[in-house]
């Protein structure tokens, strides 16, 4: 053990020499992500197909590295799965399993320089403007009908043609319903998705509101941003309508309060209120209940719930909380050390486990008809995610391990039509029958 | 707020009190006092005796150095003070407050202008080199800023005087005049001479005090930079000029705020060692020269001055605390 545990320091020891060259490395890299960003690109190179139509999202293969001082962490290894409209999926797993870094790769929002979305795709179904030749958008006009049966534009008392407004109050322009890609995406273009089309609830309510202005001036800005044309006082009312729907009980006060005067509870609510101002088509909430006590949290998932259905969107959620995502989620996503494991609906994982670290995770939950010493746990720790095995990353930890696991990474197989796994156990089908029928 | 303040400044009251005794204690303590000074060629002559100079002293009020004697002389000066009267120069024989007023102008206007140099090349390239951290920007900078800064303020000041004053002779050697400034000058020609005297002492302030104020941009910047609701900003879809230069840039004006607040007793105080160099006649130098002959009212009076703003300072600098922080508030 002594003599492992030497090793393993020997492992993580870095000399200076090579300490020089993972630094020349890293930089070379980020120079050629971040000019990736930064350069200019027709949106032909970014707009793709989808896979499934009835899909909003889909994550293909996506690899989002680390390049840190110690060497590149592969956060995100190879993830895949998609968000269906209209659905909530559930993405869970451990502290560190790249859940979160999966999130906010969607938004391109990954902690740069040091974090790049390396490889894969990341495909969105996005709303965007239709430009003209010369790169403006197109308005519509209010148009009427004369007798004669003849469209004719309605014009102003200045003679000009009037822009339609919209249901949130500002102009309508001319939208086209495209597949990007948003790995690909320049920063420039992926900006006009944030917040419209996508928008994103963090996991610390405390710090993710600007302590130097008001909510108003804070929830204001998005409203000004992605609704064009839109007048002061429409903002504001919109943004109270935002905080009312969101269940705060006096909006016109909260509105003109900043943050540090409001609860935990009231901050992640006018975090939602900030996120759902543009009628986005998907949330992404990144563990919107972990710093919030249980009855605030309860009130936060009910208040989730019941938002998706008005706004008639997709929830994507992560947590490590398999509560929420039982009571939340229509799928759920399973995650272990920057790879899907297991992903299938809710009834497939939560009543028909099959890979072994789901069946863990489940039986590592504390429950109330049951009297334990003490809980469950997984033995061992998630592998050191700089040098990762080429192996199964669960195989040290794994309970039911064969020779095979020794081999290469398990291919995802197919157990059901919904679900799937990516373990060996279950590669010739049987041990999948045993499960059904144990 | 208003009670706040007045606390504040009925306890700098007794700030006051110490802080000017102190001073007075350790002038007192000087082995060479004024007249010791001035009459050493007296003395050494034979012109003058020892009685005559202690009789002097006797009247200049120096005579006791015990403890007691000293402590005397503090509440003797410190009656004076209170009454308005802070006394008169020994070595220029005129009233102090006279003195400070007549000098402080150049003094401010040096600092001042050289501060709003200092800031407006600092702040913006501070913020810059955060946002490109570690790039080409940021390391040139550093480089460049922590060079100037490490200098000291005479080496600096005499090499610019050997290359701009004597070598190209572009710019004067010393002083503030011309010495071929014809009489019937106007005022405006007078102000454009004085002007043209002063760029090389500013731009050596500048090059010495702007990289203080850099690094500390670019450390604010950063340090804001990674803050969650950075993030959120971003998530908005705002524009990379909107998230730095409203949220990041409104945060770090927090602590850039109080700094600010605490220069102003820098801003009067004039640059001693600059003003030497350069042969200007501001505060600074003319309180240096008081100070190395034991000039005790002219040292007091200036110290005092510089006690006072230092004090207002540090109320101003708590002051825009609250103004730029919504969460602090003054209260009690």
């Amino acid at each position: 053990m002594s003599d492992n545990r030497s090793q393993e320091r020997k492992k993580h020891y870095i000399s200076h020499k090579e300490s020089r060259e993972i630094a020349k490395e890293n930089s070379q890299k980020i120079r050629y992500f971040e000019k990736r960003k930064k350069r200019r690109v027709k949106p032909e190179e970014y707009v793709t197909e989808m896979k499934d139509d009835k899909n909003l999202v889909e994550f293909d293969d996506l690899h989002t590295f680390f390049f840190s001082d110690a060497g590149t962490v592969k956060a995100v290894n190879g993830v895949t799965f998609s968000v269906p409209a209209g659905s909530t999926v559930g993405v869970v797993g451990e502290s560190g399993c790249g859940k979160s870094v999966t999130s906010l790769s969607l938004m391109q929002l990954v902690q740069a320089p040091s974090g790049q979305i390396v490889s894969g795709s990341i495909r969105f179904r996005a709303d965007m403007f239709k430009l003209d030749s010369r790169g403006r958008k197109i308005p519509v006009y209010e148009s009427e009908v004369d007798e004669n049966g003849v469209e004719k534009f309605k014009l102003d008392a200045r003679g000009r043609k009037i822009i339609k407004k919209n249901e949130l109050g500002g102009n309508t322009y001319e939208m086209v319903t495209e597949v990007v890609d948003i790995a690909k995406m320049p920063t420039e273009a992926m900006r006009t998705i944030r917040g419209r089309e996508i928008s994103m609830i963090f996991q610390e309510p405390m710090t993710s509101l600007n302590p130097v202005f008001t909510i108003g001036n804070q929830l204001d800005e998005v409203g000004k941003l992605h609704i064009q044309g839109i007048s002061k006082a429409r903002v504001k009312e919109r943004s109270i309508e935002m905080l009312k729907l969101v269940g705060i009980a006096d909006p016109e006060g909260v509105y003109k309060k900043y943050p540090h005067e409001l609860s935990g509870g009231m901050r992640q609510r006018v975090m939602i209120a900030i996120a759902l101002l543009c009628n986005p088509k998907l949330i992404v909430a990144d563990e919107p209940t972990t710093a919030l006590d249980v009855t605030i949290q309860a009130q936060i998932l009910d208040l989730l719930r019941e938002i998706k259905g008005k706004i008639n969107g997709s929830i994507m959620l992560i947590t490590h909380d398999l509560g929420v995502v039982a009571e939340m989620a229509d799928y759920v996503v399973v995650m272990y050390a920057g790879k899907v494991i297991e992903m299938g609906t809710a009834e497939d994982i939560f009543d028909r486990p099959l890979h072994p670290y789901t069946i863990g995770l489940q039986k590592s939950k504390p429950t109330v008809d049951q009297t334990a010493d003490s809980l469950y746990c997984i033995p061992g720790f998630v592998p050191n995610p700089i040098n990762m095995p080429n192996y199964c990353y669960f195989r040290d930890r794994c309970e039911r391990c064969k020779a095979e696991c020794s081999g290469d990474y398990p291919e995802f197989i197919q157990v059901t039509p919904t679900h799937k796994v990516a373990c060996y156990l279950y590669k010739d089908g049987e041990s999948a029958k045993e499960e059904k029928n144990g | 707020m208003v009670k706040y303040i007045v606390k504040r400044l009925l306890l700098s009251v007794f700030i006051m009190f110490g802080v000017s005794f102190i001073i007075y204690f350790i002038i007192r303590l000087m082995p060479m006092d004024y007249i010791d000074t001035a009459f050493a060629p007296q003395l050494n002559n034979g012109t003058l005796k020892p009685e005559d100079l202690q009789r002097i002293k006797e009247q200049y009020g120096l005579a006791d150095s015990s403890f007691l004697g000293i402590i005397n002389g503090y509440f003797g000066w410190l009656g004076n003070f209170l009454r308005g009267d802070m006394g008169i120069s020994f070595k220029y024989g005129d009233k102090v407050e006279d003195i400070i007023l007549e000098n402080i102008g150049i003094s401010f206007g040096i600092s001042f202008v050289s501060l709003i140099f200092e800031l407006i090349i600092a702040i913006p390239l501070g913020v810059k080199c955060a946002v490109n951290q570690y790039g080409k920007l940021d390391y040139t900078a550093t480089v460049v800023c922590m060079t100037l800064t490490a200098f000291p303020t005479f080496f600096l000041g005499n090499l610019f005087i050997k290359w701009f004053a004597e070598d190209l002779g572009w710019f004067p050697v010393y002083g503030l005049q011309s010495p071929n400034m014809p009489v019937t000058a106007s005022g405006f020609q007078i102000f454009g001479d004085m002007l043209w005297h002063l760029v090389l002492p500013m731009i050596v302030l500048v090059m010495l005090n702007v990289g203080s104020y850099m690094r500390y941009q670019r450390t604010n910047t950063l340090e804001v930079l990674s803050a969650d609701y950075i993030r959120t900003a971003r998530a908005k879809g705002l524009s990379e000029g909107k998230v730095v230069y409203k949220h990041v840039f409104r945060n770090t004006m927090i602590p850039l705020v109080t700094v600010m607040a605490s220069t102003l007793p820098m801003l009067f105080g004039g640059a001693m060692i600059t003003e030497t160099v350069f042969g200007i006649p501001g505060i600074g130098k003319i309180t240096y020269d008081a100070l190395s002959v034991g000039d005790i009212p002219l040292a007091m009076g200036y110290n005092m001055f510089i006690a006072i703003l230092t004090v207002i300072g540090i109320l101003l600098s708590d002051i825009m605390y609250a103004v730029v922080d919504p969460r602090v508030k003054l209260g009690k």
